[in-house]
Parts: C-alpha cells; structure tokens; sequence
C-alpha cells in the first residue's frame, strides 16, 4: 500500500496500481474511454485521463501512470479541467450527436463524460467527416464509423483476447476507421463482446437493433446453461420477453466475456433463450419460437395433440404405472440439480427403477468417480491462468466449453503459461511417460480432460491412467494445480452429484447403501438396449432427445419405436419427441428456471426466473413433484426453495448451503467446510 | 333461538369504553349566544337583500353562462390539452424517431414507444429508426408538458383539444394513428389576454 494526494484527500492504494484505479479508493472519478483492464496493458489512445501531477511539467495520463508514494494529483485543478473539455470537444468533433436514434443512449460512457467533463458547447461549426452507415460489420453487429471514437477496444480485443485478428483499424488520422483487415464479415466466436466493450454507439448489436432503451428494460440475473462454462449473464427484459444477454463478470467462471451463442441465441427463439437441444436440431426450425413447446401434449392416433395438463398428468401416471419398475429416465445436460434429484427420486422411490442416467459417456465405476472428482484434485477456473502449464486431454475447449479458450489464451499471452495438448492415446500408453514430459514446465499443472476422454469401453481404463496421471504429477498436493473436467453437458458435475447415475445416490453414496433399489442401475446405453430389447418398457426424458446424441442411434432409434410410453419434458418437437414421444410436458427455457446448477470446477450457481413461463408451461420441478404425488410418493416440495433444500440436505458435501449463501457469484463446496463429508474411496470398500 | 341471543360480554364493552379517551385533549366548543326571533328575522332579510343587490346590479350584463358543449370554452394559445404528432409538411415523412425520450421524461409513466427501423421500402421518418407502436395513456397523463420539452424533434405538442371524456377507459389509450390525425372538431382559440 502507498499513501498519496488526489485533489486534497490523502488516498491509501494498492502500490503500482494505475492512477483511475487507485484514485477510486479515494472516491475520486477519472474519466476514462480506452482505459479496460481486461484488455491487457493500457495504451493511452483517447486522452480522457489527463490528470495533473505537480513535479511533472505536463499532464499525464491516468490510465497508464501508475501511482507513487507521496504524489500529489489533481484532476479538478484549471490545467486539468481545460484538457478534460478539449479532449471531450476533440472527440465530438466528428461525433454525429444522432444520440436519439443511436442504441447506446442512455448507457453511453460518451454522453456521461461529456455532461460530466465537457465544456457543453461546441465551437466547431464545419462539416463533419461522414461514413455510410448504418452498415453490418457482420451478421449480429452493425456498425456505424460516425460516432467510433477510435479508442481501440475493439481491436485490441480481437487482436489480443479472442486472438481472431480480423479487426484492425485502416487508414490515418480522422479518416481512420475500424474494419476488419480483408473486408469480409467479422465472424468468430466471441465477436459480440465488442459491443458490450465499445464506450460508444459505434458498434452495436443487430438483434437488439432499436428494441428498447434503458429505461424500459430491466436487467435479471442468471447463468447461461448453453454449455459447461456456465458464463454469468444479465438478461435484458422487456415485456416479458428475454431481448438481449450481456456479460455478468465473474473473474471465477467467465472473466467478464461471453461467447456469441450464449450472447444471440436467443432471438432465433423469439426472445427467448434457447435450449442446447433446440439449437442442435435445425436452430432455423426454431426461427422466431415457432417451435416452442408451450401446451402440453399426448401422441393420439400417431399425432401429437394439444391437451390440458390434468389430461397429460392422467395420460403420463398411467403409462408410468403400466411400465411400473420397467422404466427408465435420463436427465439432459441443462437440468438442474433440483430436478435431477426429483427425477431420481421419482425412479428410484416412486417407480422403484434404479435405471437412470444424466451422463453421456456412459458409466464410470463409482470408485473413478469418487477418485476423479476428489475435492483436493479439482482445479479452479482462475488456475488454468495461472498454471506453469495446461494440458488439454482429449477437449476442444474452443467448442466445449468456449469461454475456457479465451482464458488458456490469457493464461499463455499474460503469464507465460505452457500450454500442451495429449490425446487419448496418449494417455492410455504412459501416463508415467506423459507426467515425464510435463515435469519440466513447472509444478503447477493443471489437466483439463474432456469427460468424452472416458467413453467408451475404454473408459474406466483412461480414467485410471487419468488418476495415475494425476498422482504421478502430485496434483493434489499443489495448490493451483489440479484436474478440471469438461462434461459433455452443462450442468454434468451437477447431476452427477445430485444423483442421476445409475451406480450412485445423491453426493455420489453407494445406493446399495439407502436400500430403496437394486445397485445395478443401467446406464443410457444400457436403457436403450434393454428398451430395444422389451425389458423396459418405459422412458422418461427430462430435457433430453436420445436422438440428437450421435452415438447409438441405431439402438436408440429402435428402443424408442418399441417402448410402449415415452414421457418426456423438452421445448421443441425435435426428432425423437416428434416421433416417438406419448406423452410431453412444455419445459422452461433457462430464463424462466429456478433452481442450481453445479460448475464444472465444483461452484455451485444459481438460476433466477427473468421472465415468467409462456403459455401454460409450469415448472420443471412442480412437473415432477406432481407427478410423484399421483404415483403415491409425496416428494414434500411445495416451492423451487424447497427443493433446493432438499438438494443440500440430500448431497453430504453441500450440506449447510443456502441459496443466499451462493447468491450472485456462486460457491465452490470444495471450499466449504461440508466438502469434509465427501466419501473418500476407502469408506466405499 | 329466542331464547338463546347473546349477552353483550362484559370485555367487549370494555373494549368500547376504552376506545379512546380524550383526557386533556377534550375541546370546548365555543358557540355564540342564540339570537332572538326579531333579531334573526331581520338578519335573514337583510343577508338576502345584499345577495339580491349583486343579482339585479349585473342583470344588465346579460348571461355569461355557457351552453357547453353545443358552445365551447375557447383556451388559451399555451394550453396543454391532448398531445399531436407531427409530421413534415413537406416530406409527410413522421417527425417522431422513437427514441423514447418522452417516456422517459414522463413522471407519470403513460406513454410507451417501441421502435422499429426504417427501410427504404418503408420509410415512415427521416433518421434510421422509427415509432413502430407509440401510445399514450390520457388517462394516466396528467398534462404537465415534459414529454413536449424531451423531444429532441418537436415531434409531440401539447395540442389545445381537451374533450376528453369516454364511457370506456382503454379508448383513452391514444395509439400514433389517432395523435396524429387532426382532432375532428378544432378547440377554438383565444388570443393572449382576451
Ligand atoms: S468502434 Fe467503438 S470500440 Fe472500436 S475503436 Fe471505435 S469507439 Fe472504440
Ligand atoms: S403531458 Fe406529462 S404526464 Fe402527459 S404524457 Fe406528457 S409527460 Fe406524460
Ligand atoms: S415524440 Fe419525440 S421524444 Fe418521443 S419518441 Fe418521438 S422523437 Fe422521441
Ligand atoms: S483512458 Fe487513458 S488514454 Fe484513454
């Protein structure tokens, strides 16, 4: 800490923190535009920083002169305030002022800086530069050269955060404009960030083009479940209606970034986000929400029909009835733990099938499971940075789990981090060899292993060669270190923990251990053969089409042509819902859910409602719950807060959660003194 | 029951008795001393008498009474009566943006805009965007003018129409078709100090 002088207030800071940072501890505002830590070293573009530093002859610029014991700063003095105006008068100068038309108004750092730092007149009477506008720098972002400010955040983003390189700012002086270098549509995987990053209207989004203004909107916040990131969003709500989807920054799971599917996925459903199977299955099908579930619906004369819920309920009690302990149930990737807990209830004590399964690489021994999900071998988000190395196994973060490259691709640039990829094959030859090779990159390594690493007959195999792997590189014993897994679907970690898996209760327990059902559950795959071969008779989807999975769709295709009833909670009619489902009950978008959901490294998030259900849609959970109570298994959950208590009270290791506790940011139970309670391998045996 | 029908309990007349006691507080009313029928009598003619003074002195006047609505209370130039939209005389193009700076100007939250993009097959104002929906709720409105003052285009005036009445309230929702079409019939004008 150093102690120095801003505008007459003794100010402690953090030493070498630059001036607007520092001078925010003393509740002093410097203006800035370029100026985004998360874009690396500031660069001192825009100007707007000037401050005043007495013993240094001219004006400094506050973003990128960090601050010094014992300095004296002004940013109020006269010096000061003229370059303030000047900067703001340099840079309308150009600056259409189309601020009623312009999207950003109203949330545009350009109009607040200049009613707080600017002269408010204008003695610039000559024409203004002029761009043909409004133009599309690509399918989702439009962009309008008059009102760039030329700060280059935009750049810099491509060039040293996605690392796309297709931004690039041409030309000179006023003329300069933004472009990308070879003129074509800027498409990559995080290009909507830029807008959220622009401190001006230049660059804004298509989809929400002229949709609402800030004041009528309002702003909930939530977790985007289209894949395993699990990036925090705010949803933009305007009559009822998600209309745009902005990053929540959470330096723990997404850095402050979102990848363009979780930023525009939602208006190809007509405002409303969308679910993973949906965008899967011919995303132009679901174009405007046409094909959004939002009635229930039963399969009659080989058609599905519209009906009312109290006839779905009768429809779906007695096809569970007739299939009595021959059924089945797999939990897609975007359940909650709420519902996966519910459902495996509902199979488990209410059908008295062992037979469910949430997870798609087929099952894994309990004993790997325990091994591998091990509280002291799990890995943080924020290691991958800072790790001596990283080494992919197996994934393609890029498309598993985007929001993970762009922090490998910091972890590289910033800290000097190794990264190194193995396949499968690899692993499965020399786990010993491959920690070898890894040694001499340092000792905090973290392994980030795609959960397709163990599909397959192979897979308790990699799985072993994995935690041999883990225990020759000693992950477990360094801090920083460790194993993170990406699961094939968002909330994979979840509902294993909650217990969907064939071999294991809730918090992973040995189910032979509660009594209520035969330990040896089937697996899907194992559903679908038994369904194929009349065994089961029953299925139950929750949020999942066995179809749209690639592997096994023969089998598939065949079990679900011979199960006599399929009941099934999906939002849109893709192919094995359309064909086979009897029974099917509308379910929520992950806007209108309630519930938790579990990261990847172990942080528990929670999901808030920002809109309410369409049409007669209700709770997945209240779905469920009703269900069970016809069936004669009361479930004693009245409200989504009670089944999340019956979550942590059910999983050992989350024991003592509250949902205020995990709140906006979340929580990770290995950090938890509950994580204690987690089943050690030794207790199993 | 006849026989039957409750006994006031003794806690509710309690409760009655206890109610409020004005203690100290109690007010005497002061009331003046009651007039005699001679007095009273003469103070009722003579109270009708200057009455009737007023009444005879104006009759040559004439009424000032007005036959609304068959005859109309001209207003003032600046009277805020029901808004206008406006559009350009010479484009016929709307004036209106949609930026919805109105709305936000509004204290009492009545007009909702949303806005949609122009095209060149469908121009409706000059800018890149326009009011697709515009609507103002008269009956919330409380005519205090900010939504003129917000306007960045003079796009809505206060106008000086202020028949307003209706047998049913969501007609006194005016959508963008109806403030900006000419009222049917003109509110007449006075002139400044008339
Ligand atoms: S487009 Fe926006 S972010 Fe990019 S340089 Fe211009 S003002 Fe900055
Ligand atoms: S006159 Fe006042 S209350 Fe009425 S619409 Fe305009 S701003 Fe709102
Ligand atoms: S009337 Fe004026 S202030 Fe209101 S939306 Fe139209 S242009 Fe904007
Ligand atoms: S914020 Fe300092 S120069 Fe732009």
């Amino acid at each position: 800490m150093i102690t120095f002088t801003i505008d007459g207030r003794e100010v402690r800071a953090p030493e070498n923190a630059m001036l607007v940072d520092a001078a925010k501890h003393g509740d002093v505002e410097i203006p800035v535009f370029c100026y985004e830590p998360k874009l690396g070293n500031p660069v001192g573009a825009c100007r707007m920083c000037l401050v005043e530093i007495e013993g240094i002859p001219k004006l400094q610029t506050g973003c990128s002169t960090p601050a010094k014991d014992g300095m004296v700063v002004h940013t109020q003095s006269e010096r000061a305030r003229v370059a303030q105006q000047a900067v703001v008068e340099f840079l309308l100068i150009n600056h259409p002022l189309d601020c009623p038309v312009c999207d950003k108004g109203g949330e545009c750092p350009l109009q607040d800086i200049t009613f707080g730092w600017g002269a408010g007149t204008s003695r610039f009477i000559e024409p203004k530069r002029h761009f043909v506008k409004p133009l599309a720098l690509s399918e989702r972002i439009a962009i309008d050269r008059e009102r760039c400010i030329l700060c280059y955040r935009c750049v810099r983003f491509s060039q040293e955060i996605s690392e796309d390189n297709q931004l690039v700012l041409v030309e000179r002086g006023a003329h300069s404009y933004v472009a990308t270098f070879d003129g074509h549509p800027y498409e990559a995987t995080f290009t909507g960030n830029i807008i959220e990053l622009c401190p001006v209207g230049a660059l804004t989004s298509r989809p929400y083009r002229f949709r609402a203004r800030p004041w009528d909107i309002e702003d909930a916040g939530s977790v985007c479940t289209l894949c395993p990131s699990q990036c925090n969003v705010t949803l933009t709500v305007r009559d009822e209606r998600v209309i745009r989807v902005l990053a929540r920054d959470n330096g723990e799971v997404d850095d402050g970034w979102l990848c363009d599917r979780g930023r525009f996925a939602y208006p190809a459903l007509g405002g409303l986000p969308a679910t993973a199977a949906a965008l899967a299955d011919a995303p132009a099908a679901a174009e405007n929400g046409a094909g959004r579930i939002t009635e229930p619906m039963i399969r009659d004369g080989g058609q599905l029909r519209v009906v009312s819920w109290e006839r779905a309920m009768t429809e779906a009690v007695a096809g569970l009835r007739r299939a009595g302990e021959r059924v089945g149930a797999i939990a897609g990737g975007q359940a909650t733990n709420e519902e996966g807990l519910l459902l495996a209830r509902l199979m488990r004590e209410g059908a008295g099938s062992p037979h469910v399964d949430s997870r798609a690489a087929g099952t894994l021994e309990l004993e790997l499971h325990l091994a591998l999900n091990e509280p002291r071998l799990q890995a943080r988000v924020s290691d991958l940075e800072f790790a001596h190395a990283v080494l992919v196994l197996e994934g393609d973060p890029i498309r598993d789990a985007p929001i993970l490259d762009l922090r490998l691709r910091k972890g590289v640039r910033r800290h000097g981090m190794k990264l190194i990829r193995a396949t499968r094959e690899e692993l499965l030859a020399g786990p010993r060899e491959l920690a070898d090779k890894l040694a001499g990159a340092g000792e905090e390594i973290v392994v980030l292993w795609a959960e397709r690493l163990t599909a397959g007959p192979d897979g308790s195999r990699a799985a072993a060669a994995l935690l041999e792997l883990a225990d020759a590189l000693s992950l477990g014993d360094v801090e920083g270190a460790g194993l993170l897994e990406i699961p094939a679907h968002t909330n994979g970690r979840g509902l294993r923990e909650a217990g969907v898996l064939p071999n294991a209760g809730p918090g992973l327990s040995d189910p032979a251990a509660t009594g209520d059902a035969s330990p040896t559950g089937r697996d899907a795959a194992g559903i679908a053969e038994e369904l194929a071969a009349g065994e089961l008779t029953g299925l139950y989807l929750l949020q999942s089409d066995p179809l749209l999975e690639p592997a096994d769709r023969e089998v598939w295709e065949r079990a679900l042509e011979r199960a006599a009833t399929v009941v099934a909670h999906a939002s849109f009619l893709t192919e094995g819902i359309r064909e086979h489902a009897d029974v099917v009950f509308p379910s929520e978008a992950y806007a209108e859910k309630e519930g938790t959901i579990t990261h990847p490294d172990g942080r528990l998030q929670r999901l808030r409602p920002a809109v309410a259900h369409p049409g007669s849609i209700r709770a997945e959970w209240s779905v469920i719950v009703e269900l069970a109570s016809r069936l004669g298994l009361d479930l004693e959950v009245l409200t989504g807060a009670m089944a999340s208590a019956q979550l942590f009270e059910s999983v050992p290791f989350y024991a003592g959660l509250t949902l205020e506790e995990i709140g906006g940011k979340g929580v990770r139970w290995q950090e938890r003194e509950a994580a204690g309670a987690y089943p050690t391998r030794e207790q199993l045996v | 029951m006849p026989g039957a029908a409750p006994e006031t309990s003794p806690e509710a007349s309690a409760v009655k008795v206890s109610l409020w006691d004005p203690g100290e507080d109690v007010v005497q009313v002061q009331r003046a001393p009651a007039p005699g029928a001679l007095r009273s009598a003469w103070r009722a003619f003579r109270e009708t008498a200057r009455g009737l003074r007023t009444t005879f002195g104006r009759i040559a006047e004439g009424p000032v009474t007005m036959e609304y609505p068959e005859e109309k209370v001209p207003v003032y130039p600046r009277f805020r009566g029901r808004h206008k939209l406006h559009r350009f005389e010479d484009t016929g193009l709307e004036k209106c943006v949609g930026c919805s700076l109105c709305a936000a100007a509004c204290p009492a939250d009545c007009i909702r805009v949303v806005a949609a993009e122009n095209t060149p097959e469908n121009r409706v104002s000059p800018g890149e965007r326009y009011a697709a929906v515009y609507e103002i709720n008269l009956s919330r409105c409380i005519f205090c003018g900010y939504c003129e003052v917000a306007c960045p285009f003079d796009a809505i005036t206060m106008g000086h129409e202020y028949e307003l009445s209706s047998y049913d309230r969501s007609d006194l929702i005016f959508t963008k078709e109806m403030l900006l079409a000419e009222p049917l019939e003109r509110a007449p004008l006075r002139n400044e100090g008339e």
